[in-house]
């Protein structure tokens, strides 16, 4: 998939809840074979309205409500994937999604490539995710590393409605399994132009958001906001990325940026071991180590379960951590 | 121990064929030609296992489990499709494949190991094809129930009146896979057929530890789905069943659970030894049932088929097998590149440079001294 914008176009302010709806709303009319399937997505427009209007629009037997199983929900899904539906289920918190790990595992990223090529399973799997609305325990996970350590899917994280519009159309297009991640903290905080064409984003690479000289942040979905507010703040010329695709990483844009600025900080929401940070230091330790002048930090998540509602902003990445990093990294002498 | 694993007596089920090969109902109506067809298929299937074990044991083969014993479920369940219905099998349905023309080549090179993309491009291009369409051959148990349900419901839902057809084992009902699917099958009334190959063993645990209920299938009960309990040995009850449930699920009248009572009398697999966890007296009692033995019974009794007929059906079925044997022996080993085929479609960084690693490996570089991630000189 390209980035098939148009610069001059039409923009109108939208948040994200509006811009999935809209998208789907898209996708659905340009594609009868494009089907949702979830809990609480038909009559009710799902529980975060994301889904609003499409059942009266489409029909029961275009958004689908399912019995309560996610692994019941994905491994149907897979089935009318592989006989040439484009299925969008949505998974409603992903802290409910492990059930649904052994079709995930076992068909979903798998029939591919087990059936030489000769069975797809088009399909892209909404993943409401991430932590800050006081949801609650099981409401506020960021598990992304169980997705990307697996082959066979593209995990795909917006960091706002502009690129969520075009990424959405663009997983939903395409042939391979996506899973596509939404912060639900990002669904009604944050409003911006965006075009009221119809664009794709490609599925591999990262975004500059900001362009800089002196470090390299790393980030992607609700942290990248963040990441902006924090180059504000501190006294140095940084380089923000938003990955954009999880899986697969877009490295060439990660090792150009860090060869250029010698340093990097990896912020992410997810917990710390073998969050995505672990293995974007690790590439950047085998390929980019004679041009680093500081280690690569890392601020993220701790290595515990997600906080209760109290005390949940003290575990999430915000703006000063990122800034904390920042300056220790910048401040760094061998 | 019990001759059987159930928790209701074994023999408490439909069954038309009895073990002599007497009729106790109404056979099916189908021709002269179908009977020796299916009883064709049955022979096949055995002496192409027979086969498949001696090429494991010469180490051409890597790990079989065969169906030996167990021909009529799949069997009788698969001939009740037509041409354009699903099939969403597991590995010890062989009979079943072998009745759709599932290329005896295509499954032997998957025994050998070959990555299904060698299998594509060196196997004859004129091998007939299956007019079912069959999909991979799921291993993790209960993994292929949900995508059934999938796929009848995509037929459903395009007014398409085709039949997805598939099996559980009596231990994989234990896998929520299966309980799922059965209530999503059930709650969207898919035309899907649900077969339980019940041999009362899996690997070695009895059936009776997989469940409380007094069969499988009334298991179809809990979900509002109709279900029978036939003699799985039966090729005339298996298929008559499987006949009425496809019908049914082809004119809008929903999904049916089968459970099929068959005995798996060889081992789970080449790596397994049945001697270790059960006694010979039980399986003694089932290869008296055996489904092969008793079909021919009944052929021979009817003149559907003589001593001189059953000559030549095996001389001719040992030819072909001979000939499928030498054309996957033709298939080459499978390159190791192949291992990052058909993961995502068009590439990635990653992906390049974890090729170029391995291409090293293979030629006896050191695949770790790219310092730039620009590649190795």
């Amino acid at each position: 998939m390209n980035d098939t914008r148009t610069t001059d176009g039409e923009t109108t302010e939208r948040n994200l809840v509006e811009t999935i709806n809209r998208t789907l709303a898209d996708e659905m009319r340009n594609d009868a074979s494009v089907r949702l399937m979830g809990y609480d997505i038909g009559p009710i427009g799902g529980v975060y309205r994301t889904t609003e209007g499409l059942y009266d629009e489409f029909g029961g037997d275009r958004v689908i409500d399912t019995p309560l199983s996610e692994n019941g929900l994905l491994g149907t899904a897979v089935g009318m994937a592989m006989r040439g539906e484009r299925i969008v289920p949505e998974i409603q918190f992903m802290g409910f999604f492990y059930p649904a790990f052994g079709q995930f595992m076992y068909t979903l990223v798998k029939m591919h490539e087990r059936s030489g090529g000769a069975f797809d399973v088009p399909m892209t799997v909404r993943m409401v995710c991430g932590g800050g609305i006081k949801a609650s325990e099981y409401h506020s996970e960021s598990t992304e590393t169980f997705l990307v350590h697996t082959p066979g899917v593209r995990v795909v994280y917006p960091s706002g409605p502009r690129e969520a519009k075009g990424l959405l159309a663009a997983s939903i297009r395409h042939d391979d399994p996506v899973v596509f991640m939404e912060h639900k903290k990002l669904y009604r905080t944050h409003r911006e132009p965006v075009p009221e064409e119809e664009y794709t984003l490609p599925l591999d690479e990262a975004r500059i958001a900001r362009t800089g000289e002196d470090l390299t942040l790393i980030s992607w979905g609700a942290m990248v906001r963040h990441a902006e507010t924090a180059a504000d703040r501190v006294d140095a010329d940084v380089e923000i990325i938003d990955l954009r695709t999880l899986s697969p990483l877009d490295i060439e844009t990660v090792l150009e940026s860090v060869k250029k600025t010698g340093r990097c900080v990896v912020f992410h929401e997810a917990r710390r071991t073998l969050g995505l940070g672990a293995e974007l230091t690790a590439v950047i330790n085998e390929y980019a180590f004679d041009r680093l002048h500081a280690p690569v930090q890392r601020a993220t998540g701790y290595d515990v379960h997600f906080p209760g509602n109290q005390i949940e902003e003290a575990y999430l990445p915000d703006p000063e951590r990122a800034q904390y990093a920042i300056e220790a990294v910048m401040n760094y002498e061998f | 121990m019990a001759l059987w694993s159930e928790q209701k007596p074994a023999e408490d089920f439909y069954r038309v064929l009895a073990p002599d090969g007497t009729l106790v109902n109404e056979p099916p109506g189908l021709e002269e030609g179908e009977l020796r067809e299916l009883y064709r298929t049955m022979k096949l299937t055995k002496r192409f296992e027979d086969k498949a074990l001696k090429l494991q044991r010469a180490g051409e083969v890597s790990i079989i489990s065969r169906c030996r014993g167990e021909e009529a479920t799949p069997l009788g369940a698969a001939a009740a499709l037509e041409p354009g219905d699903w099939c969403l099998p597991l590995y010890r349905q062989r009979s079943g494949l072998v009745y759709w023309n599932v290329p005896l080549e295509r499954q032997l090179v998957g025994l050998m190991g070959a990555e299904p993309e060698t299998i594509d491009e060196h196997l004859p291009d004129d091998l007939e094809e299956p007019d079912v369409n069959f999909s991979p051959i799921y291993v993790p148990l209960g993994s292929n129930l949900p995508n059934t349900v999938g796929s009848a419901l995509a037929d459903k839902l395009n007014g398409r009146d085709t039949v997805s057809l598939t099996f559980v084992g009596d231990g994989s009902t234990s896998e929520g896979d299966f309980h799922e699917a059965l209530n999503f099958a059930g709650v969207f009334d898919v035309p899907a057929v649900f077969v339980c190959q019940n041999n009362q063993w899996a690997i070695s645990v009895p059936a009776h530890r997989q469940t409380a209920s007094e069969t499988f299938a009334q298991k179809g009960d809990a979900y509002g789905i109709p279900n029978e309990r036939v003699d799985g040995n039966d090729i005339f009850a298996v298929y008559e069943k499987a006949k009425e449930a496809v019908d049914r699920a082809r004119n809008g009248g929903g999904p049916t659970f089968i459970e099929c009572v068959t005995y798996r009398i060889v081992e789970h697999n080449t790596a397994d030894e049945p001697s270790v966890y059960r006694d010979e007296e039980q399986r003694e009692y089932w290869l008296e049932r055996d489904p092969i033995d008793r079909f021919e019974a009944y052929l021979l009794e009817e003149g559907v088929i003589d001593a001189d007929t059953i000559d030549a059906m095996e001389d001719a079925i040992d030819e072909r097998i001979d000939e499928a044997v030498e054309i996957a022996r033709d298939v080459p080993t499978s390159s190791p590149e192949l291992m990052f085929e058909n993961h995502l479609r068009g590439t990635s960084w990653k992906e390049r440079h974890q090729r170029a690693e391995l291409q090293r490996e293979l030629d006896g570089k050191n695949p770790f001294v790219d310092w730039t991630g620009e590649g190795f000189e």
